[in-house]
C-alpha cells in the first residue's frame, strides 16, 4: 500500500555496479554500492542522509531522482514508481549534484538558467522574471550576466541550486549542497534551503558535516557500506549510541581493570578507548544524570594528571559511533 | 516560491532552446571559427586549384567538392560531439534528468550544425567564384539549392543517430575516428561512388546522403553518369533512408537512454 504521507519510500533498493578492464581478457569488478535500503521519508520536510565517503549517498541520490535504475527493490517518490514513472516524476523533481561540473561554463549564469527554463517547459510569460528573482534569491543577483568559467565555486554551487528550484519542484534533492563552500557561503545556503521548505519543498539532503545535519535536518539517517545503519532524530539517535551525554578521561594510560570499573557505574552503556600520542583518552557515553565528572576521578585514582571533561554527545560522536560499528 | 503543478515541456521549445545553446556556444568560442570560417576559405581555394580546367562543369565539382568537405564532417559529428562535450561539462545528467526527451536537444543542435554548415558552403561558393572570376553554370539553381539543403538534412539524419552513441558510451570518439574518412568516401561525398569498386556500393546505399549526393550531382553537372537508376529515384532513395534514419532515432534514443540509466555511466567522460 502506497503511504500518502511519504514523499520518498523505498523498499530493499540495491545497485550493483560492473566495469570492466582491459581489451583481449577482460577483467571484471563488481561493486557493490547499495545492499538494501529501506527508507521513508515524510512530505514537507528536510530529510539527511549522513554517511562517508564511498557509503552509497550519491548512488541513492541519482536513483531516487531518476537518474539511475536499482538492480533490484523498488523506490517511490511522491507516490510514482522512479523507474517507471520518469515522465510524471522529472517535472516535479529538483536535482543538485554540485560541484565544478555541470554548467556550461563559456556562457553566463543567466543564460544556464534560461536553457534548463525552456527544458522543464517554464511558462514563457515568467521565465525571465523567474531567473532574475532565482539569481537575487541565491545571491548571484550583480553576476548573473557573467560567463559561469569567472565564477567562484561558491558562486557555481549557488547556480546549481537556483537551476534545482528553477521549475518549483516538489521535491529537491541536495547531494552535498556546502561541500567546498567558505562558511560565509555555506551560512547562505544553509537559509536558502531551510527558506524552501517553509515554500512548502521535501528535501533530501546528503552532507558530510554533521552540524549541517543538525542544524536543518529533523530526521537523519546514516548510510554506511550500501546500508542504513540508523535513522532516527538527532536526540534519537544519541540514545542509540548510548546516551546524549558524553565523559571523556584522558590521561597517560589506563589498566583493563580501570575500563572495566567505568563501564560499571551506573548509566555508563559504552567506554571507548583511543590514544591520543603519550596520552590516553576514554570516551563514556553516559544515559542519566547519575554520575558525573568527579564519579570517574574517583573511579580511576591514582592518576595524578587525569582531566575529565563533560559534553553533550554531538551528532558526529553519533556518526562516528556508528559508522565504525558497522565497519566492525 | 511554492511548489505547484508542474509546467509542461514542449519538444519544439526544447529543440529551440538547444538550437540557441549552440549559437551561444559558438559565439563564446573563438575556436568555431576555424572549422566554421577559416578551413572552407582553405577548402575551396585548394578545389579549384584540383579542378581547374577539368572540363566545363569543373566549378561545379569544386564547389561540391570543397563544399561538402567543410560541411559534412559538422553536420554529421557535430551534434554527437556536442553530447560528448555535455559528458565533459557534466552537463548530461541534468539534461537528461530534464522531462524533455533528450532526442529534442540533439534535433536542436543538429539544426544548429546544418546552418553553420550551409554557412561554410556559402564560404566555398564565394571563394571558388571570386577565384574563377565568374560564377558556375548550374542548370537549375533553384533546385540545386534545394537540394542542397536536402544532402545537409541527409547528413543531419545520421548525426541523430550517431549522437545516440555518445550518449551510449564515452567512447563514442573512438568509434567516429574510426569511421570517419571512409564514410566521407564512402557516401560519395569526395568524389561519385560510382567511381568506387562495385563492392562498396550496397554499404553505401545503407546512408541518406549516398543516394542524395548523387541526385545533387545529377541536377548539377548535365552528362553526369552515377547510379543507373538516375535521378527520379535517387531522391526517392534518399527521402526513404532519411525517414529510416529518423525513425531508428526515435527508438534508438529511448533504448540507449535506458540503457544509460541501468549502466550508471552518464558522468563519466
Amino acid at each position: 500500500m502506497i503511504r500518502t504521507d511519504l514523499a520518498i519510500e523505498t523498499r530493499g533498493i540495491t545497485r550493483e555496479f560492473v566495469s570492466r578492464k582491459g581489451f583481449l581478457f577482460r577483467e571484471v569488478n563488481r561493486t557493490e554500492a547499495l545492499r538494501g535500503v529501506d527508507l521513508g521519508v515524510e512530505r514537507g520536510s528536510i530529510f539527511g542522509l549522513l554517511g562517508p565517503n564511498g557509503a552509497g549517498k550519491t548512488t541513492f541520490v541519482k536513483i531516487l531522482s531518476t537518474l539511475l535504475v536499482p538492480t533490484s527493490g523498488s523506490a517511490l517518490v511522491l507516490g510514482h514508481d522512479v523507474t517507471k514513472e520518469t515522465a510524471w516524476l522529472r517535472p516535479r523533481i529538483g536535482l543538485v549534484l554540485g560541484g565544478e561540473r555541470g554548467l556550461y561554463n563559456r556562457i553566463s549564469g543567466r543564460e544556464n538558467l534560461r536553457y534548463f527554463a525552456d527544458l522543464y517547459g517554464v511558462p514563457t510569460s515568467e521565465r525571465d522574471r523567474r531567473i532574475t528573482e532565482l539569481l537575487e534569491r541565491v545571491g548571484l543577483g550583480a553576476a548573473g550576466d557573467r560567463r559561469v568559467e569567472e565564477y567562484s565555486r561558491g558562486m557555481k554551487q549557488k547556480l546549481h541550486i537556483a537551476r534545482g528550484i528553477l521549475h518549483r519542484p516538489q521535491i529537491l534533492f541536495l547531494d552535498e549542497p556546502t561541500i567546498g563552500l567558505d562558511p560565509k557561503s555555506a551560512r547562505e545556503t544553509r537559509k536558502l534551503v531551510r527558506s524552501l521548505v517553509s515554500d512548502g519543498v521535501t528535501i533530501f539532503l546528503t552532507t558530510h558535516y554533521m552540524f549541517e545535519a543538525e542544524e536543518l535536518c529533523p530526521q537523519l539517517a546514516i548510510l554506511s557500506k550500501g546500508r542504513i545503519v540508523a535513522r532516527d532524530t538527532v536526540d534519537g539517535l544519541r540514545e542509540l549510541v548510548g546516551g546524549d551525554r558524553t565523559l571523556e578521561a584522558e590521561a597517560y594510560g589506563f589498566e583493563d581493570r580501570e575500563v572495566e570499573a567505568l563501564k560499571r557505574l551506573p548509566g555508563v552503556s559504552k567506554v571507548v578507548g583511543e590514544e591520543f600520542g603519550p596520552t590516553m583518552r576514554l570516551t563514556m557515553r553516559v544515559r542519566t544524570d547519575e554520575i558525573d565528572a568527579d564519579d570517574v576521578l574517583r573511579t580511576l585514582p591514582g592518576h595524578p594528571e587525569l582531566a575529565v571533561k563533560e559534553r553533550r554527545t554531538s551528532l558526529e560522536d553519533v556518526y562516528l559511533d556508528l559508522v565504525e560499528e558497522e565497519a566492525r | 516560491m511554492t511548489a505547484n503543478a508542474p509546467a509542461q515541456y514542449s519538444g519544439r521549445r526544447s529543440t529551440v532552446a538547444a538550437l540557441r545553446l549552440s549559437l551561444l556556444g559558438f559565439m563564446a568560442d573563438p575556436q568555431w571559427l576555424i572549422p566554421s570560417m577559416i578551413a572552407p576559405v582553405i577548402f575551396g581555394l585548394v578545389s579549384f586549384e584540383l579542378f581547374q580546367g577539368s572540363g566545363p562543369y569543373f566549378l561545379i565539382y569544386a564547389i561540391l567538392g570543397a563544399g561538402m568537405m567543410s560541411m559534412w564532417g559538422q553536420t554529421l559529428y557535430g551534434s554527437g560531439w556536442a553530447t560528448g562535450q555535455d559528458r565533459e561539462f557534466g552537463t548530461l545528467e541534468p539534461t537528461i534528468q530534464a522531462p524533455s526527451p533528450y532526442v529534442y536537444v540533439v534535433l536542436g543542435r543538429v539544426l544548429w550544425n546544418v546552418v553553420s554548415g550551409l554557412l561554410g558552403g556559402l564560404i566555398v561558393l564565394g571563394v571558388v567564384i571570386a577565384a574563377a572570376g565568374y560564377p558556375p553554370a548550374i542548370p537549375n539553381p533553384v533546385g540545386f539549392a534545394v537540394l542542397f539543403v536536402f544532402v545537409m538534412l541527409t547528413l543531419a539524419a545520421v548525426g541523430v543517430v550517431f549522437a545516440a552513441f555518445y550518449v551510449y558510451t564515452r567512447y563514442a570518439g573512438f568509434i567516429q575516428n574510426i569511421g570517419e574518412f571512409a564514410f566521407y568516401v564512402g557516401t560519395g561525398c569526395m568524389f561519385p561512388v560510382v567511381l568506387l569498386p562495385f563492392w562498396t556500393n550496397p554499404i553505401a546505399l545503407i546512408f541518406p546522403p549516398t543516394w542524395a549526393l548523387d541526385a545533387l550531382r545529377y541536377l548539377a553537372i548535365p552528362g553526369y553518369q552515377g547510379f543507373s537508376w538516375g535521378f527520379g529515384w535517387d531522391l526517392l532513395g534518399a527521402v526513404g533512408t532519411t525517414a529510416v534514419y529518423l525513425a531508428i532515432a526515435g527508438t534508438v534514443f529511448h533504448r540507449v537512454e535506458r540503457h544509460v540509466l541501468e549502466v550508471g555511466n552518464l558522468s563519466d567522460y
